[in-house]
């Protein structure tokens, strides 16, 4: 396949996958992640009443703003209850949680839905096309009270109600990570996980390799594009086609030689009525060069020496 | 006079020299060296100075309740050292790098992006072998990040994952910059054969605005979009060289290449230098920081020359990489471009290398800014 038909593809699946990824960051990342049911000792409302409470987490990095989905505990009824749009509170923030009441007094305000988990069978969060599922657990009936059900890790696992990465809670969390976040954690994690650090080494190169590979073939690209409207600029300017691009093949000579002219050239006094055509160059030992010259380098200043 | 004697007596306990300990003078002959080397062998003068001077200033011996010390809160000291523990100052310097970076000789020869990105070998070299002497995940990470060879990426990555280990991993990551020209060398030459060390690479190819205006803007969205906890030093790095590039900025580009690049330079070196006080320096850890820290600049410099040799192999005849710019992938700038330079001038003296090296180079910086990324991402 030729390179430009691969990069063509690439650039394809990258837009795509790019558009899929941001598709990600909306209604559809959110999540439900706790529930409680039986509530007799545990979190309070605004009104100072013990209810059952559902909360929401947005696991992506953006804000979402989930005015105009839809909560529910009934499959055959997606609408309802509407999540009131233009409430600045329903805008999620990256990673947050939102709570709400079930205790079916809706008129209560945003958070509070209109049905009640002791008699519901699931719970579903709909988007606000009011048709399309977002996540759906059932509830389950064998609870303590103040015992939640949740996902282990925040915003992970199924969204097809079948349960997988939800497991009782040891304790409740509403509003707040199901996990407490340990400071040292990751760290923990992945001294267990790579005690000797090559999966951290083969991933992290692997990583650096991408990164500058797709680099190297957007470049390549791009000088490409680069060169052949050199060429047509080019010929449209001299009316030739110009087949090759002598960029860098003339010897150093060349350069010496048209250096030289154009110092003859700016220098009057050195230009002579008649030339004589010849011109001696003599290669010289001296290794300076201004590139590796140290008044170059670094924030260098120059030195004024006195005699 | 019993009353003289007696306030001399407490003033002399206020003395540094009544408090001197063993620690204070081994640290302070360890700042009059970096002072020696930077003044009279211009090893990284304008790191090793403020560096050097720093360390004379955090090994003064100092009785407690002063509020003068670099860990002592509210000091003028700690203040300015809230740059190096907030991580603020290295993305500046980034963003000064940036303003004096000219991308031209990798634009024009892109392959050579992989050459920086496989002298970062050094940095997970260097971290498997921390954790093999029995650091922290975070404190290799740490540590590994001398591999990459770049003061402002080391300073910024350890104080987020291991801040107690922050004045050896800065001291050790800006010691080895210097030796830069030591460390190498040998281990290009011993790597290399004759005929690889005389083999030129075409001249660049003239790299027009456009590319050069467009390198920082896709460069910063591709490696951000893959690693976005690296975007303070990326996103700072590709900024400063937007500036530069898109020639109506050019006040700005002055300031962030000049005066502002200086101001930070001085305060990070002198507070980094400050931080070294003999009881949180003089430790086993530092001994063993400073022994990775070596090895992790040998890993990459073999890694960026056996990269190019194996590269070559895939390579048509004319347009093979000469591989003694191999080590230029650590991101030492410019100084580990001048060594290929040097190097090749040893056995060719009209084989220009540093154009070429400065690719590498430079892509070393972008590697290891993406390799910081990634140690935090996974480590913080």
């Amino acid at each position: 396949m030729p390179m430009k038909r691969i990069f063509k593809t690439f650039l394809v699946v990258a837009g795509l996958g790019i558009a899929f990824i941001a598709n990600g960051q909306n209604q559809g990342a959110m999540r439900i992640n706790e529930y409680l049911v039986i509530n007799t000792d545990d979190y309070q409302d605004d009104f100072g009443q013990q209810n059952s409470w559902i909360e929401l987490f947005n696991s992506s990095y953006g804000t979402v703003d989930i005015g105009g989905c839809y909560l529910t505990d009934d499959s055959t009824n997606l609408k309802k209850y509407p999540i009131p749009g233009g409430d600045v509170l329903t805008a999620i923030k990256p990673r947050q949680h939102v709570l709400f009441w079930a205790d079916n007094q809706p008129y209560r305000g945003t958070f509070h839905v209109s049905f009640d988990l002791e008699n519901a069978e699931e719970i579903i969060l709909v988007k606000s096309d009011g048709v399309s599922i977002i996540d759906r657990i059932p509830v389950r009936k064998d609870l303590a009270p103040n015992v939640s059900f949740g996902r282990t890790d925040d915003g992970i696992g199924s969204i097809n109600g079948d349960g997988e990465g939800w497991e009782i809670m040891e304790r409740t969390t509403p509003s707040t990570n199901n996990r407490t976040i340990d400071k040292t954690l990751q760290s923990n994690r992945m001294k267990a996980m790579d005690p000797w650090g090559w999966i951290m080494s083969v991933l992290a190169m692997t990583v650096v390799f991408v990164a500058l590979i797709f680099l190297y073939l957007i470049f390549k690209q791009i000088g490409k594009i680069n060169i052949r409207q050199g060429k047509k600029r080019a010929a449209a300017k001299t009316g030739k086609k110009v087949t090759e691009t002598l960029y860098g093949e003339a010897p150093g000579e060349a350069y010496a030689a048209i250096a030289f002219a154009l110092h003859l050239y700016r220098v009057e006094s050195e230009a002579h009525d008649e030339e004589s055509f010849i011109m001696t160059l003599q290669h010289t030992d001296r290794s300076y060069s201004p590139w590796s010259s140290k008044i170059y380098s670094l924030r260098q200043l120059p030195q004024l020496k006195r005699k | 006079m019993e009353n003289i004697l007696l306030n001399l007596k407490t003033f002399w306990q206020f003395t540094g020299f009544a408090n001197l300990q063993w620690g204070h003078l081994i640290m302070i002959v360890i700042g009059c060296i970096f002072i020696y080397l930077a003044i009279k062998k211009e090893w990284e003068p304008m790191l090793l100075v403020p560096i050097g001077f720093g360390i004379l200033i955090g090994n003064i011996p100092l009785f407690a309740g002063l509020s003068v010390g670099v860990y002592e809160e509210g000091s003028v000291l700690n203040i300015l050292y809230q740059g190096v523990q907030q991580g603020f100052y290295p993305p500046l310097i980034f963003m000064g790098i940036g303003a004096m970076t000219d991308f031209s000789a990798l634009i024009s020869n892109p392959k050579l992006l992989l050459i920086g990105a496989a002298a970062q070998f050094g940095i997970f070299g260097a971290y498997a072998i921390s954790l093999a002497v029995g650091f922290e995940p975070s404190q290799a990470g740490a540590i590994g990040i001398i591999g990459g060879a770049d003061g402002p990426t080391a300073i910024f990555l350890t104080s987020r994952l291991a801040p107690d280990l922050l004045g050896a991993v800065a001291v050790s990551a800006y010691s080895y910059m210097a030796l830069v020209p030591v460390i190498q060398p040998p281990i290009m030459k011993a790597l290399t054969t004759k005929k690889e060390r005389l083999i030129r690479m075409k001249p660049p190819r003239p790299v027009a605005t456009t590319e050069k205006i467009l390198f920082p803007i896709i460069g910063f969205l591709l490696t951000a979009f893959i690693v976005p906890s690296g975007i303070p030093l990326l996103g700072m790095l590709f900024f400063g060289n937007l500036i530069k590039e898109s020639g109506v900025t050019r006040r700005l580009a002055n300031t962030a290449s000049g005066p502002l690049i200086d101001v930070v330079t001085i305060l990070i070196g002198l507070t980094v230098g400050a931080s070294t006080q003999a009881d949180h320096f003089l430790r086993p850890e530092s001994v063993k920081i400073f022994i990775i820290g070596a090895l992790s600049f040998i890993i990459a410099t073999f890694a960026g020359v056996l990269f190019v040799k194996i590269f070559n192999l895939f390579l048509k005849e004319g347009n093979k990489i000469n591989p003694l710019i191999g080590n230029s992938g650590v991101s030492a700038v410019p100084d580990a471009a001048r060594v290929s330079h040097m190097i090749g001038l040893e056995y060719d003296k009209t084989n220009y290398l540093l154009m070429h090296a400065m690719g590498p180079n430079v892509a070393g910086v972008i590697g290891s800014a993406v390799a910081a990324g990634i140690l935090l991402g996974f480590l913080a």
